[in-house]
C-alpha cells in the first residue's frame, strides 16, 4: 500500500494536518455556522445591533485564526493600519487633493507590500538570483482577498465613494467570514452599509430559507461534483509531473475534468459565501454567470469570477489608460493586467503563463472580432479556455509541456479494448489497451465511469442555467437531486479537499 | 423597522419546500442504493469470490484449514499446494484489503467449528485500517444490496457506512455495469491475468505476465505501518475479538506475516507489534525463516501479490511451518500424524522456500 495521495495537499496548507475551517467541513457546519447564526440572531433581537456585529466579528476571526491563530494579528493589524490610512486620506482629500492622493499610494504601496512580502518574495528572489537559498516565507491564508478589498477601500476614500464608517463596521466588513478567505471581491461600499443598518441582526426567514437553498446547492457543487472531477484531473496531472507520457484520451480528459473541477469548487464556494452572506442579511454580488457557455473570451471574463473582473477593470486596467489610448498602449495595457491577474492567483511563471495566454486571447479578440455560429463560437471559446488551464493546473511549465503534448496525440491514441470491440472502426486511429493507465483509477471500467462523469458535468456547465437565475422551485430540484449525495460526501467521503482557491 | 423576526406565511413555506426537498433526496437515494443501483463488475466480482470460497468452506465437513486475509491470502498462498501437504482440506478465503475484517469474520463465524483451523497472514494494513475506512469499503455497498442479513449483525456505524456507500461516481457508473453484464461483458484483464481455482487460490499471475509490472515493482516504496498503530489499530482490535470468539468455540487461530519485498520489510518493532498480538490473545504465531520475504523479482504487481511459481514455493513452506505449529497443541492422535508427515517431507523442507 503507498501514502494516501491527498496527504501532500492537506500539508501544504501549513505544514499541519489540521485545515482550515472550510466552508464543506463538518467543524463548519455543524459547530460554527449554527452558533455564529444563533449569537447573531440572539444578540440582534435582545441588545444593541453593534453587540451582534462584535459578536459577527469574533466570529471571523475565530474562524480565520482555526487554521493558524497567529495569523489573527496580521489581519487585525492590517485592519487597523488601513482604517488609519483611510481616515488620513479621507481628511487630507477634504482640502488638499495632492496630500490624498499621496497617502492614497502609501496606503496602496504599504499592501501591496505586506502581499509581495508573504506571497512573492521566494518568487521575485528566485527571478533574480536562482542560486538564492529560498526564504520559505509562510503564506496567510486570504492576504490575496483581503488585501483587494483595503485597496478598495482606501481608493474609496480617496474618490469620496466611501463615506466615513465605523472601526466595528470595516473591520466586519473586512473579516466577514463569509467572504474573507476566497472572495466574492465584495465593494465597501456596497456592503459596509449593509452592516451598518440597524435591521441587520434581524432575522428573516425569507433571506434564511434563501441562503440555506444556495448554500447547499453550492456545498453538492463543491463536494459532490468538484471533488469527483479533482480525482479524474489529479490523476492525469500527477502522472504527468512524473514524466508519464500520457495519451491523447488521458490528457484531454484530465483537462476536461480540471476545468470542471475548478468550476464546480470555485463556483460552489462562491454560492456557499452568497448564501451564508445571505443567511445573516447581507447581500453578496454574484461571482459565476455560466462562464463556459460564453462565446467569446471577452464574455467569458464577464461571466467567470465577476468580483476580480471588476477589481482588475476598475482598478488596473482603467487607472493604466483602459481602452482610451492607442491600440499599442490598449494592447499592452490588456496584457499587463492580464498578466498581472495571472501573478495574483499564485507565484509561479505557469500562472503567468495562464494570464499571458487569456492577454492574448483578449487581444486577438479585439483585433479580430470574428463572427462565428454560436455553437461554434461557444466550442473555440471553451478550447482556448481549457488550453489554458493546463499551465494554472500543472505543477511546472514542464508538465504542462508534457499535458501539451499528451493533448495534441503525440503520445499516440489509445482507447480501452472494450470500446474498440464495441465500435471496430475506432480501431483505425485508436491501439487498443486493457486499460488507460492514468485515467481514473486505471481500471476496465475507467473508461465509461469517468466518461459518464465527464458528461454529466458538461451537461450542466453547458445546458443548464447558472444558479442565479434559477427559479427557486428549480432550485429546490437541484437541492433534492443533490442533498443526499452532500451528505454522503460530507460524511462518509474519505477525504475533505480544501477549495482550491484557498491557495490564492 | 421592528427588532422583531417577521416569518410570513410563504417564508415558512419556503422553510418547509426546503426540508421536504432534502428528505425526498435521502429517500431516493436510499431506494436507489438499496434495490436500484448495482455495480455486478466492481463490486460483483468481489462477493462472488467470497460467496464460492464461503461455498467451499460450507460443503467441507470435518477439520479444515481456512486462509483469511486481503488480496495477500489468495495471491501469495496457494491452499492448493498446501492442502496434500497437511491432509487437511484447506480454503483460501481471503479477497481483498478492503473488505472490513468484521464482515470477513461474520460471514466465516457460522462455517468455523470446533477443530478448524484459521490462519491470518494479514496485510498491515488491515491492522491499522481506522473504524471509518472499514465503515466505507467496497462490503458496506455489497451487504446494502444483497446481504443486509450479515449487515444487520453489525455494529450501527456499519449500517450507516452502508446506507451512505454510494458517491456519484458509483451511481453514474452503476447503469454503465449493469448494461455491459446484460449485454454479456467480460473483462478483458480476467482472461490475461488467470482466475480463481476450486480451492480459491489465484492462479495465473505467471512470471512471464509479471515482468509486465518488473518496472513498476522496482521503484515501488512500500508502505509500513509503526508498531503503536499495530496495536492501537481499529483492526487490531477486529482479529483479537474473532480469536476470543475462537477460542470460545474450539476453533484453532494461527497468526502470521504477509509476503513483502525482502529489501523493504516491515519494521521490527512492527513485526514484533504483530506477534504480539496473536500471542497476547493465546494463539501460535508462523514465522517463516525468511519472514516472508522474497526478492522484487518474486513478485507479480505489488507486495501483497507473489507470482505464481512463488506463490506455491512460499505455501509448500508455510504448510511445513504449520504442521509444526498444530502438532504442538493438537491432539495425540493428530500430532503422531503430523510428525508421520513432517517426517515423510524431511525436516529440511521446512523454513525453506
Amino acid at each position: 500500500m503507498l501514502l494516501p495521495a491527498r496527504l501532500p495537499l492537506l500539508m501544504e496548507f501549513g505544514g499541519t494536518l489540521r485545515p482550515a475551517m472550510l466552508f464543506h467541513s463538518q467543524p463548519f457546519i455543524l459547530g460554527f455556522l449554527p452558533l455564529c447564526l444563533a449569537g447573531f440572531f440572539l444578540l440582534g433581537r435582545f441588545a444593541e445591533p453593534a453587540w451582534a456585529l462584535r459578536w459577527l466579528l469574533a466570529c471571523s476571526l475565530f474562524f480565520y485564526g482555526w487554521w493558524k491563530p497567529e495569523f489573527v494579528l496580521l489581519l487585525a493589524g492590517s485592519i487597523l493600519a488601513n482604517y488609519a490610512l483611510a481616515g488620513r486620506i479621507r481628511r487630507a482629500a477634504a482640502h488638499s487633493p495632492p496630500a490624498a492622493r499621496r497617502w492614497l499610494a502609501a496606503g496602496i504601496a504599504f499592501n501591496l507590500a505586506l502581499l509581495a512580502w508573504f506571497k512573492y518574495a521566494d518568487f521575485l528572489l528566485h527571478a533574480a538570483l536562482p542560486q538564492a537559498p529560498a526564504l520559505h516565507i509562510f503564506l496567510p491564508l486570504a492576504i490575496s482577498f483581503f488585501t483587494f478589498q483595503q485597496i478598495m477601500f482606501l481608493a474609496g476614500n480617496a474618490s469620496g465613494e466611501c463615506t466615513e464608517c465605523g472601526l466595528l463596521h470595516y473591520a466586519t466588513f473586512v473579516a466577514f467570514f463569509p467572504h474573507l478567505i476566497a472572495g466574492p471581491i465584495v465593494r465597501p461600499r456596497d456592503i459596509i452599509p449593509q452592516l451598518a443598518a440597524r435591521s441587520v441582526a434581524i432575522p428573516r426567514v425569507d433571506n434564511l430559507s434563501a441562503g440555506l437553498l444556495l448554500f447547499l446547492i453550492g456545498l453538492a457543487k463543491k463536494l459532490v461534483l468538484g471533488d469527483t472531477f479533482g480525482c479524474f484531473a489529479d490523476t492525469g496531472f500527477n502522472a504527468a509531473a512524473l514524466g508519464a507520457p500520457l495519451s491523447f484520451v488521458e490528457a484531454w480528459y484530465a483537462a476536461l475534468a480540471y476545468g470542471l473541477q475548478i468550476y464546480f469548487d470555485f463556483s460552489g464556494y462562491s454560492d456557499m459565501a452568497i448564501g451564508l452572506a445571505r443567511m445573516l442579511n447581507v447581500d453578496f454580488p454574484v461571482n459565476f454567470a455560466s462562464p463556459y457557455q460564453a462565446r467569446n473570451i471577452a464574455e467569458f471574463w464577464r461571466r467567470w469570477h465577476i468580483t476580480l473582473g471588476w477589481f482588475l477593470r476598475d482598478y488596473l486596467y482603467i487607472p493604466l489608460g483602459g481602452s482610451r489610448c492607442s491600440p499599442a498602449r490598449r494592447t499592452l495595457n490588456l496584457v499587463a493586467t492580464m498578466l498581472l491577474c495571472g501573478l495574483w492567483h499564485g507565484a509561479a511563471w505557469s500562472f503567468v503563463l495562464w494570464g499571458g495566454l487569456h492577454g492574448v486571447y483578449l487581444v486577438l479578440h479585439r483585433a479580430w472580432p470574428v463572427r462565428l455560429p454560436y455553437a461554434a463560437a461557444q466550442m473555440l471559446t471553451l478550447l482556448a479556455v481549457t488550453i489554458a488551464w493546463v499551465p494554472f493546473r500543472a505543477d511546472g511549465l514542464h508538465t504542462a509541456w508534457s499535458m501539451l503534448r499528451g493533448m495534441a496525440g503525440s503520445n499516440g491514441i489509445a482507447l480501452p479494448q472494450l470500446i474498440v470491440q464495441a465500435v471496430p472502426p475506432i480501431g483505425w486511429i485508436a491501439t487498443p489497451v486493457p486499460v488507460l493507465p492514468f485515467l481514473g483509477d486505471a481500471r476496465t471500467l475507467s473508461f465509461p465511469e469517468v466518461s459518464a462523469c465527464l458528461l454529466l458535468g458538461w451537461f450542466i456547465v453547458l445546458a443548464m442555467p447558472s444558479v442565479q437565475t434559477l427559479p427557486v422551485k428549480a432550485r429546490h430540484w437541484a437541492v433534492t437531486a443533490s442533498f443526499a449525495f452532500s451528505l454522503q460526501a460530507l460524511f462518509f467521503a474519505p477525504h475533505v479537499t480544501p477549495f482550491l482557491y484557498f491557495r490564492f | 423597522m421592528s427588532r422583531r423576526s417577521c416569518i410570513s406565511g410563504s417564508d415558512r413555506h419556503a422553510l418547509w419546500r426546503l426540508a421536504a426537498a432534502c428528505l425526498a433526496s435521502l429517500l431516493l437515494y436510499v431506494v436507489l442504493c438499496a434495490e436500484v443501483l448495482d455495480r455486478p463488475l466492481t463490486l460483483g466480482f468481489l462477493r462472488h469470490e467470497l460467496d464460492a470460497k464461503l461455498a467451499r468452506g460450507a460443503a467441507l465437513h470435518g477439520p479444515k484449514l481456512v486462509i483469511l486475509a486481503g488480496s495477500n491470502g489468495p495471491y501469495s498462498h496457494r491452499c492448493e499446494t498446501i492442502e496434500p501437504i497437511l491432509h487437511l482440506p484447506c480454503v483460501n478465503g481471503g479477497v481483498a484489503v478492503g473488505i472490513g475484517l468484521d464482515y470477513l469474520f461474520a460471514r466465516w463465524r457460522p462455517l468455523l467449528h470446533p477443530g478448524d483451523t484459521v490462519y491470518l497472514p494479514m496485510e498491515e494494513a488491515q491492522y491499522v485500517r481506522s473504524r471509518t475506512a472499514t465503515m466505507l469499503g467496497p462490503d458496506a455497498a455489497i451487504m446494502l444490496r444483497h446481504d443486509r442479513a450479515t449487515l444487520l449483525h453489525l455494529t450501527p456505524d456499519r449500517w450507516a457506512g452502508a446506507l451512505f456507500a454510494t458517491g456519484l461516481r458509483d451511481a453514474l457508473v452503476a447503469p454503465v455495469e449493469m448494461a455491459l453484464v446484460a449485454a454479456g461483458f467480460r473483462d478483458a484483464r480476467s482472461a490475461l491475468e488467470g482466475g480463481t481455482n476450486a480451492w480459491g487460490d489465484h492462479t495465473g499471475h505467471t512470471a512471464a505476465l509479471g515482468m509486465a509490472s518488473q518496472a513498476v515493482l522496482a521503484a515501488e516504496t512500500p508502505w509500513h505501518a509503526d508498531a503503536a498503530a499495530i496495536r492501537d489499530g481499529y483492526g487490531s482490535s477486529l482479529v483479537a475479538q474473532f480469536i476470543a470468539w475462537a477460542r470460545v468455540h474450539g476453533v484453532r487461530v494461527i497468526g502470521g506475516l504477509p509476503t513483502e519485498f525482502a529489501d523493504a520489510a516491515m519494521p521490527d518493532a512492527t513485526r514484533a507489534a504483530i506477534r504480539q498480538l496473536y500471542l497476547a490473545a493465546g494463539v501460535r504465531f508462523v514465522e517463516l525463516p525468511n519472514r516472508s520475504t522474497y526478492p522484487r523479482a518474486a513478485f507479480f504487481d505489488t507486495p501483497d501479490h507473489l507470482n505464481q511459481h512463488w506463490q506455491m514455493i512460499h505455501s509448500a513452506a508455510l504448510a511445513h511451518a504449520l504442521a509444526t505449529q498444530m502438532a504442538r497443541d493438537a491432539n495425540p492422535e493428530e500430532t503422531v500424524a503430523v510428525k508421520k508427515l513432517l517426517r515423510s517431507k524431511g525436516t529440511d523442507a521446512v523454513g525453506r522456500y
